[in-house]
């Protein structure tokens, strides 16, 4: 690899995500000490004020400063700096939910920042990420044409009908695309690789300093963030299960047969309810090829009580479409993309005995 | 001596696994793949096997005699270990074209189902429930027909059109297949899918059958932050040249070309300007890309007519395969416990002249006296046979072996 820079030092201030980034910093041999011990505690505050800014705001820094003007960084070297830093404060909180936002507050920035600079530049950050990318001849509608497994790594996480490939402009393996879908397309990388980095941060044991700064991170995060995992009712709410769901527990009840995808959403939807495995085998006793042992012992794969301990999630929305298991779609469900969500909206409507039809475009 | 069928079968496929100049293929990246195989009179699968090398493993097939062998469509980097310590390294994008669930032009009639509840039996395409008792669950004695096999070499087809020219895959990246029984297998096994995760496979999965093309520009704006969509969005119907796009507008060209007002209502389509103004489509909208220039034609119209051309142009492939990164898949040059035939290779550009069932007859010598039950008219290794009903016949042993192994017919013990 090419020792010669293709970034400024600007350019990594602002996208300190970059490879290049670790040239700058590995000749400063900096370790965790000497952000707490010596002069440079002023990095180790900014690293806490982006990471707070990340968990309140979604965002690491303003775009644009109190005078209406474009955000300029004034210290390079203390804006690159408290990157790494801030990585390890968050990954110190040891909290999933806080490192996921940290990293979706990253890649924000970044997408925002990405929208304002050249194609040019665009297409260097792509090649950063190892992306088979060409810029495409000055007489094409389209800027770039992207190899379609770069682009399926992270189109396939976006919901909009947009993002599938069936919608796209696919031609000889290149998808085409404008700068501002590629932009889009580098935040989900970009995001994979912050959380890819806050999963290998490791520290057996961090100084108490900073163990500290976790904790306040901690706080403000449930101050801000509540809690948003899933949270189901303590009994089992059937009229909240999803259209799909319906069917397949009304299927399974009068001993129809289930095909496996189906068998499968199905025992791993009411697992993630907090049905019992017993329940649920019984719930397929009926069926003529029960087989208890083999049931009892699949339900328990799925439910994380054996083998690997893996907990497994019931499949989202476009999966169960893919296999043709969504059947009947209803309102609710064109407002959500996994059964469980709908559950969760569901059991909350039916427990408060709210109307079951919410018109989603009367709310503010 | 009393030789039952189910033996004489099994001393057949003994035979053949312990020929030496039987010839089963070596997967690519053997020693990362897990091997798997049906025991045919125990009637087990034997699971997790990793093998030294390929004269170790056919040393097994001779001795343990299976019915079905298959290998990991996925690369591990411990094959033999159980499911969650086996380390997945990445995984062949195979596809699985299969007549069960196409709908073919035979109808399935040479299919037999029977209730198992009551017994009820007919012929054709199983249905959800028994007409008689309601219940769902039959034993089903099915029979591979050329027409049946015909329609999965359509499919076949159009899948193959649609990895060359719209992923890009070259020829020789593609490896096409005769499955043994009623269909095709693609396998793709390059780098660059080796490592596709599950939910890109669904998204190409998504593709090949077509599922959720939207072509309104309204309907691919991206939500607002609200969750709305933009409001005054075009409603214009107008396709590119790229993708799906490109697909409609060959395939609506195609299905216009030869559309009668018969077909176009059996498509649910009844603007008989479709027809009246076909120059005029094909030659302004088609080529020309003024939709909105063809009198009588709105773009409720459009639409009905691109949902009809996806549904004629789109592959019918089985989901479930593709999108699963732990597949087993039966192994190139082993015979199919269902037929006796043999998964076999053909060449890509041969798909259309191949005939599958002359090339992928195993057992070519001999004669066996068999009783047929039932066997509609069949063809097998360029001779054709049948029809039977209740009649002793002397057939060519592939012949026997597969009306055998379908149910339909017992070897004779009497001399």
């Amino acid at each position: 690899m090419s020792l010669e820079s293709v970034f400024t030092k600007n350019d990594l201030a602002k996208y300190p995500f970059l490879k290049e980034t670790a040239q700058y910093l590995s000749p400063l041999d900096l370790q965790i000490e000497d952000f707490i011990n010596s002069g440079m505690s002023q990095i180790l505050d900014h690293a806490m004020e982006r990471a707070t800014s990340a968990i309140i705001n979604l965002a690491v820094r303003p775009l644009i400063n109190e005078q209406g003007t474009k955000y300029v960084i004034k210290d390079t070297q203390k804006e690159i700096l408290s990157f790494p830093v801030a990585l390890m404060l968050v990954s110190a909180t040891e909290n999933s939910l806080i490192k996921k936002r940290y990293a979706l507050a990253e890649a924000k920035q970044a997408s925002n920042e990405l929208s304002y600079e050249s194609k040019e530049f665009v297409f260097k950050v792509a090649l950063d990420f190892g992306w088979q990318i060409i810029f495409t001849s000055a007489d094409s509608a389209f800027d770039f044409a992207l190899y379609f497994n770069d682009f399926l790594q992270n189109a396939s996480r976006l919901h909009d009908a947009k993002w599938k490939l069936v919608n796209s402009k696919l031609s000889e393996g290149n998808v085409y695309l404008n700068k501002r879908d590629v932009v889009r397309l580098l935040q989900e990388e970009i995001k994979r690789r912050i959380e890819k980095r806050l999963a290998t941060v490791s520290v057996s044991k961090y100084p108490p300093e900073i163990s500290e700064l976790a904790d306040k991170l901690k706080t403000i995060a449930s101050e801000h963030i509540g809690q948003t995992e899933m949270e189901f009712p303590k009994v089992v709410i059937q009229e909240a299960f999803p259209p799909c769901i319906n069917m397949l527990y009304d299927a399974a009840s009068k001993n129809h047969h289930l095909p496996h995808m189906g068998r499968f959403a199905l025992t791993a939807f009411l697992v993630n309810i907090g049905m019992s495995s017993e329940s649920v085998t019984e719930l397929f006793k009926s069926f003529s090829d029960y087989n208890e042992r083999l049931t009892r012992y699949q339900v328990e794969h799925i439910a994380g009580t054996r083998g690997s301990g893996t907990k497994y999630t019931c499949p989202q929305c476009s999966i169960l479409q893919t296999h043709n298991v969504c059947k009947n779609r209803d309102d609710t469900c064109k407002r959500i993309y996994h059964p469980l969500k709908y559950y969760k909206i569901k059991s909350k409507m039916t427990q408060l005995n709210v109307p079951e039809k919410i018109d989603t475009t009367a709310k503010t | 001596m009393f030789v039952s069928s189910r033996d004489y079968v099994y001393s057949k496929f003994q035979e053949f696994y312990n020929d030496p100049s039987t010839a089963v293929s070596i997967p690519t990246s053997f020693g990362q793949r897990e091997f798997a195989y049906l025991m045919f009179r125990e009637r087990f699968m034997v699971r997790h096997k990793r093998f030294e090398n390929m004269q170790v493993f056919k040393n097994v097939l001779a001795r343990n005699v299976p019915s079905d062998v298959y290998h990991s469509c996925a690369y591990y980097e411990n094959p033999d270990l159980e499911m969650d310590k086996k380390g997945w390294i990445g995984s062949d994008l195979v596809f699985d074209i299969d007549a069960d669930h196409i709908p073919t032009s035979c109808g399935k009639i040479h299919d037999e189902w029977t209730c198992q509840t009551c017994e009820f039996s007919g012929k054709g395409v199983t249905p959800e429930e028994c007409p008689i008792c309601g219940g769902d669950k039959f034993s089903v004695k099915t029979w591979a027909c050329e027409l049946c096999i015909e329609s999965t070499r359509v499919e076949t087809a159009k899948l193959i059109d649609m990895l060359t020219k719209d992923f890009g895959f070259a020829d020789d990246e593609l490896r096409v297949f005769f499955s043994g029984h009623r269909g095709y297998h693609v396998h793709v096994e390059g780098e660059v899918v080796r490592s596709l995760d599950a939910l890109s496979r669904k998204e190409i999965v998504d593709y090949v059958t077509g599922l959720g093309l939207s072509v309104l520009e309204k309907d691919l704006e991206e939500k607002t932050v609200k969750g709305r969509k933009r409001v005054g969005a075009a409603k214009n119907f107008v396709l590119h040249d790229y993708g799906w796009n490109r697909r409609l507008k060959v395939g609506m060209e195609k299905f216009l070309l030869t559309a009668t007002a018969e077909s176009l209502k059996n498509f649910g389509l009844k603007n008989n300007n479709l027809l009246k103004n076909k120059d005029a489509i094909l030659s302004r909208a088609i080529a020309g890309g003024r939709w909105n220039s063809v009198s009588g034609v709105s773009v409720a119209t459009w639409l009905k007519l691109a949902e009809q051309v996806k549904c004629l142009e789109s592959a019918n492939i089985d989901t479930v395969v593709t999108t699963d990164i732990h597949r087993l898949i039966r192994m190139n040059g082993t015979l199919h416990g269902k037929t006796g035939l043999l998964k076999v290779e053909l060449p890509l550009r041969q798909l259309d002249v191949f005939d599958p069932l002359t090339h992928a007859v195993a057992f070519k010598k001999g004669t066996a006296r068999v009783l047929v039950s039932d066997a509609p008219k069949f063809s097998l290794g360029g001779a054709t046979w049948g029809p039977y009903r209740n009649v002793k016949v002397v057939l060519p042993t592939a012949a026997a072996i597969m009306l055998i192994l379908k149910g339909r017919a017992e070897v004779v013990n009497d001399v």
